[in-house]
């Protein structure tokens, strides 16, 4: 008994330094943060003069939020934002996740090792190198550019690389292939078997993937930019773009719109956290 | 599981009919005027609002569809990405270096408009006339009278100074004064290559034998006398700016706040600060002023000219090209466009029927200089990577790390492989 | 058996990967194809005309000097991002799944500074090496303090350190599902064993996490790689032009300095030494993951 009481007061030191250490790297990573917090709640003059102060010599104001929702059009970009993120997402999801399940379970085949180092190596391109070349074939040529539709798919085909790597590490690891051959044995078709047994076991990884590309959908300016070039189709970091510029910035207007655009990714983030936590923890097999 | 399935693939479906619906239905704008899209490319973030504004009027009394669009990308690339979906602006706003660049290829010839002759700063490519200057923007030093006023006691009569050691003498003054550190300087490559370098060029008598005697070796930069008279002012700008120790980490914003609110008196720059200044708390008294130097023949001239230029697009329909000629017709001839120009958008107008004053007072410093033929106009054909590398060796100068031979030699050594842009 | 015939195998592959291979092909490869053969011509980026002009642009990227400096600086530049990257962000992993009080709070918070684009990202940063550390310094010592973004290595060094803010809380949650995948199971058999805590830690866990070691190193390498968002909006470049990576280089020479053809040329060059890098890492991972 006093060994086990022994142990576990050691855990709770040990759990003690730990949340210390946590709090510590907590606040720097946040700190940035509160600055941009402070900040958007001050006139520029006082932005500038005096960064580090909570409230400003012109005192508290509010007016770079309807300032910044005003000129960034918010409630159209952001149900533009809203509609592409989502379906980019879910689609991403699906796509690469199949891809890399029919990829895992045919290694030896020459080539699907083909296709999965083609989309590997494809991941380190830079995207600058594409940019003109893609509008040149879906503008020039083939004039599909201004749709929505375009853009998701768009984003698909640059992300199933980078989601189809991290499917692929998933199903090798975690799905052992007893389940699914116990599912054909039951009589399920190919299809059955991924969408009934292989893909709620994914969901770790389902959540992981739909949430860094929800961010990067959400986020990405250089790719919708050079897609959506009417006003109507705007999403969020297109409209916000005129705040910054070569020759200045405008901080109090860029601060209120990162916060305004962030609030939702984050709620979308500590929604999904749950699923990454749950994670498979009793074991695939038994279950 | 399977209800979860079923549920994301009814949204995939709904939401790709929504972008489906979405995306084609651009046409069917309720209250928009018929008719193409005037559509104008603004490449100058701080009249972006006012630009939008304009549009919603112009389309309203005119009744031709007007819609801006501005990037922060560069104005080249994102030209470039432009034209590589083919879907050029009716209008694009440009630098003057660009409209020598896509000019022959992409401007329509605008040598029969009106206005040609009632400007001195419309771009010509192989005699046609592509470029209409849009403003006219010149480079000397800001001054802050009231701030120079509260230490000296006496006005500030910027006449006063012509020399540098004029302008040393008043800094003494000031720093005697009381005032600690008289100047500011900006770090940035633009304002240091593009803006003050480009003067040694540009005051020269014939640049382009200049800069072809530079990268032949038959001048030396560093025995120039246009080259050490701009640079012995901008020693004494260097040696009493605020931020002395940390130049290249001063931020414009607060310097131009600094100067705006009287903190300093002096710096380098060209009258479109004043959108940076006229956020802050700013001083009444201020306005531009040639760079002090022995230059006797520049001292009491701003540098400078036409800046940004409007080309119409040659791509475009016939009938749309009409449209974009009629606007800017509109910025100079009527009423509500000339109020746009100079009222709205603080600009100093281009062209010598528009006489409106300018309202902000590094404007009306800059028109002043420009109704009496006092400015040196610029040198548009420097090469693209011009600002930013000599701007990085210019920074090297800066922070005190090469001195001024060593600057001259190090500008020569970019000359060595660089070339001018046909012109 | 019928699962082994081709046309099998090919109906299988167009049923799942059939749509995900083709956007890939549509938007990565063509177009990439297309970027390819610019790189044989002197267009500027804007002209009709795009002059075939053979190898010369290949001759002019060896020959450019500032670009292998800014190829070597990147590297330098994602040697020390991507092992401090991983570093931290493993060790926030462990901390956040070691079933301390609020573990779920703090991973959010960690996560956060991904939910901002890159470009804001650097302004902020901007703003706070500029703004705020030098109002906190001028504060302090009375004068003007210069800001760390002044001196080429202070540049460089405000880099990292952005970009480890920036993707520690992303790698994190990669290493989180890592550290969730290891079943209890093992864990607990491991310690009945007589395994203490640690060695379980790097005797079992570790090792179960190959998967994601490999996943996080070859997203930081080739990130780090190609940085280009934060490199403009933190340090543009300056001082005196000692922060500009290899994208930025490759950027502006395209657009900025109209070689459009040399720009390309440049960065397949570039996308080859990071292909290479990631391709190798990725293999040495998975060969060690067969032998475990």
């Amino acid at each position: 008994m006093t060994e086990n009481e022994k142990a576990a007061r050691q855990k709770k030191i040990a759990h003690v330094i730990m949340w210390i250490v946590l709090l510590v790297l907590f606040i720097c990573f946040i700190a940035p943060f509160f600055l941009v917090v402070i900040n958007v709640f001050k006139t520029k003059a006082d932005t500038t003069s005096n960064p580090l102060a909570l409230i400003g010599a012109h005192g508290f104001t509010m007016k770079n939020f309807p300032d910044a929702m005003k000129k960034m059009n918010f409630w159209t970009v952001f149900g533009n934002s809203a509609i592409i993120t989502v379906s980019s997402t879910i689609l991403t999801i699906a796509v690469s996740s199949m891809a890399a399940f029919v990829i895992v379970r045919n290694q030896r085949w020459k080539f699907c090792t083909f296709i999965f180092s083609l989309m590997i190596a494809s991941m380190v391109i830079p995207f600058q190198v594409l940019m003109v070349p893609l509008v040149s074939v879906y503008g020039g040529t083939l004039g599909v550019l201004n749709h929505r539709l375009t853009l998701i798919l768009m984003h698909v085909g640059f992300s199933v690389s980078m989601a189809m790597f991290m499917f692929h590490g998933a199903i090798r690891t975690n799905i052992p292939l007893e389940l699914e051959e116990a599912a054909t044995i039951d009589g399920c078709s190919r299809w059955q078997t991924y969408w009934k047994i292989v893909f709620p076991l994914l969901k770790p990884t389902v959540a992981t993937v739909a949430i860094i590309n929800a961010m990067a959908y959400w986020n990405d300016y250089l790719l919708p930019s050079l897609v959506l070039t009417k006003k109507e189709l705007y999403t969020i970091p297109i409209a916000t773009q005129a705040f910054y510029g070569t020759y200045s910035t405008d901080i109090g207007l860029v601060m209120a719109a990162l916060l305004l655009a962030m609030l939702p990714i984050l709620i979308l983030y500590v929604f999904l956290q749950r699923y990454i936590v749950q994670g498979v923890t009793a074991g695939a097999v038994k279950g | 599981m399977k209800k979860a399935i079923a549920l994301m693939l009814a949204l995939v479906m709904t939401l790709a009919l929504a972008a489906c619906g979405g995306g084609s239905g651009s046409g069917g704008g309720s209250s928009k005027p018929a008719g193409e899209t005037l559509t104008i490319f603004n490449s100058k973030m701080e009249i972006q609002s006012q630009m939008e504004e304009m549009a919603k009027q112009y389309s309203e009394t005119k009744g031709v569809p007007v819609e801006v669009y501005y990037s922060s990308d560069t104005v080249a690339a994102h030209m470039a990405t432009k034209y590589a979906s083919n879907d050029p602006y009716a209008i694009a706003m440009v630098d003057a270096k660009d409209v020598y660049s896509l000019g022959a290829e992409h401007a329509a010839d605008l040598s029969g408009e009106q206005w040609v002759g009632d400007t001195t700063q419309a771009i010509s490519v192989d005699g046609k006339v592509l470029g209409f200057p849009v403003c006219v923007e010149a480079r000397g030093v800001i001054y802050n009278a009231d701030a120079i006023k509260a230490v000296t006691g006496k006005d500030f009569d910027p006449e006063s100074i012509k020399t540098t050691a004029d302008f040393q003498a008043l800094i003494n003054d000031l720093i005697a004064g009381g005032m600690a550190a008289p100047t500011g300087v900006m770090k940035e490559d633009w304002s240091l290559a593009a803006h003050f370098l480009a003067e040694v060029y540009e005051l020269q008598d014939d640049p382009d034998a200049f800069i072809a005697g530079i990268k032949d070796g038959s001048i030396k930069l560093a025995d120039d006398e246009v080259y050490n008279a701009l640079m012995d002012t901008f020693d004494v700008l260097k040696e009493n700016n605020y931020a002395k120790d940390a130049a290249i980490s001063a931020e414009r914003e607060l310097t131009e706040q600094k100067l705006a609110e009287g903190e300093i008196a002096f710096m380098f720059g060209g009258n479109w600060d004043w959108d940076v200044i006229n956020a802050y708390d700013y001083s009444e008294n201020m306005g531009m002023m040639p760079v002090p130097s022995a230059l006797s023949s520049a001292n009491t001239k701003l540098v400078g000219g036409g800046s940004k230029y409007f080309y119409v697009d040659n791509g475009v329909s016939e009938e749309l090209q009409q449209k974009a000629k009629d606007f800017l017709n509109w910025l100079v001839y009527e009423a509500d466009g000339q109020d746009f120009l100079v009222n709205q958008c603080n600009l100093v107008p281009a062209y010598s029927n528009i006489t409106l004053a300018v309202g902000n007072p590094l404007g009306s410093s800059v028109k002043a200089y420009a109704d009496k033929g006092a400015l040196i106009g610029n040198y548009n054909y420097l090469p693209d990577d011009h600002y930013a590398k000599c701007g990085a060796i210019f920074q090297k100068y800066l922070a005190g790390q090469i001195d001024r031979a060593g600057l001259a030699e190090e500008i020569t050594a970019y000359w060595a492989t660089a070339e001018v842009g046909a012109h | 058996m019928k699962q082994n015939t081709l046309s099998y195998k090919v109906k299988q592959y167009l049923m799942f990967a059939g749509p995900g291979t083709i956007l890939f092909f549509c938007v990565v490869i063509i177009p990439f194809i297309y970027g390819v053969y610019l790189t044989f011509t002197s267009w500027d980026g804007v002209s009709a005309t795009k002059p075939w002009v053979g190898l010369t642009n290949y001759a002019a990227a060896f020959a450019d000097k500032d670009y292998w400096a800014a190829l070597g600086r990147t590297a330098i530049y994602s040697v020390f991002a991507v092992v401090l990257i991983n570093v931290l962000s493993f060790f926030l992993a462990y901390l956040v799944t070691s079933g301390v009080k609020g573990q779920n709070f703090f991973r959010s918070g960690f996560f956060v500074p991904n939910l901002i684009g890159g470009i804001v990202l650097g302004y902020v940063w901007k703003f706070v090496f500029n703004r705020a550390f030098v109002a906190l310094g001028s504060a302090i010592s009375g004068g003007t303090a210069p800001s760390i973004l002044s001196t080429p290595s202070g540049a460089m060094l405000a880099l990292i350190i952005v970009s480890v803010w920036q993707y520690a809380g992303y790698m994190m949650l990669i290493y989180v599902a890592g550290f969730m995948s290891v079943s209890e199971d093992v864990k607990e058999a491991s310690s009945i064993d007589g395994c203490t805590a640690s060695q379980t830690m790097w005797n079992v866990t570790v090792p179960l996490m190959r998967a994601s070691f490999v996943q996080c190193l070859f997203l930081s390498i080739t990130r780090c790689f190609v940085v280009y968002d934060v490199n403009l909006s933190l340090t543009k470049g300056e001082p005196f032009g000692s922060s500009v990576m290899a994208a930025m280089h490759v950027y502006n020479q395209a657009f900025t300095y109209k070689n459009y053809g040399l720009g390309q040329a440049e960065a397949l060059i570039l996308f080859l030494v990071c292909a290479i890098v990631g391709v190798t890492q990725v293999m040495i991972g998975k060969r060690g993951e067969v032998e475990a």
